[in-house]
């Protein structure tokens, strides 16, 4: 087995990106049943959202600055260019947006939300744009990983028959 | 815990602050990539700060998301607003925002 740091570092993007994503569901379903007994698990669940989604930052933003400069250069030569030139670009930039609203998910909780509808529906509204652009960004990953798959499988068919 | 809004269908004033400073800085964040990416002067002139433009971009929208948080919280500029509005243009913005980013690699 030959688990580089490189490889540690991107699966713990993804996995605390995911995980922020779980967790800004988590927040949903208790909001949608909000009172004074899971006042605090909300709490807990929306600063869980906002600690996940900056190691996803933390991790990615390192992985994406001293890692992928060779992968983009082989997805740029392969059949998938594109997973690069829109996926990524419009990834490590819409990250940004579910960052913003990460650190925001804490801050709304500590309204009262049991009494308050407006309170109410301003986590709901955060939390479903964290889940909608947190699996968006997830997906662009997976296209981009693809793009770098293809390149290497079809560069090295062509390299054989060449 | 927010006092003065458990009866009230109101946001208290620090979260209404930062609302507007994340609609704010959500938008800032788009505009920031569009000009950025037509514009290698400030590209490079980002990159020259952190070492990489992408790390001056995040520590930008942060900066700009907590800066105007504060600001806003404490003018009570937000709060004056209705907080119906204000959660609106939360979810518009980020819409436009990210359908703005997808649109702008796709076809520019």
């Amino acid at each position: 087995m030959n688990i580089t740091a490189s490889d540690l570092i991107l699966l713990a993007h993804a996995g605390f990106g995911v995980t922020g994503c779980l967790a800004a569901l988590w927040v949903i379903v208790e909001t949608l049943n909000a009172s004074s007994s899971n006042a605090a698990r909300i709490r807990s669940a929306a600063l869980l959202t906002a600690v996940c989604i900056a190691a996803a930052w933390i991790f990615g933003g390192y992985w994406y600055v001293h890692f992928y400069a060779p992968e983009k250069a082989l997805i740029l030569k392969g059949p998938w260019p594109f997973a690069h030139d829109i996926f990524m670009e419009t990834k490590e930039h819409l990250f940004f947006i579910t960052g913003i609203l990460a650190f925001l998910l804490p801050i709304a909780t500590r309204d009262v939300l049991h009494s308050n509808a407006v309170a109410r529906r301003l986590v709901l509204a955060v939390a479903s744009l964290i889940v909608v652009t947190g699996l968006v960004v997830e997906g662009a990953g997976a296209v981009i990983g693809h793009g770098v798959k293809i390149a290497l499988l079809r560069g090295g068919a062509q390299g054989g028959t060449k | 815990m927010n006092p003065g809004n458990a009866s009230q269908n109101k946001l208290s004033p620090a979260t209404a602050g930062y609302v507007m400073a994340a609609t704010v800085a959500v938008l800032f964040n788009t505009a920031l990539a569009w000009i950025k990416d037509s514009s290698p002067a400030l590209n490079n002139f980002m990159k020259s700060l952190t070492g990489h433009h992408w790390t001056t971009h995040g520590l930008a929208d942060l900066i700009l998301f907590l800066v105007l948080g504060m600001v806003f919280s404490k003018s009570g500029m937000a709060e004056k607003m209705d907080s119906g509005r204000l959660i609106t243009a939360l979810i518009a913005a980020t819409a436009v925002a990210a359908l703005g980013l997808g649109l702008w690699f796709a076809f520019v």
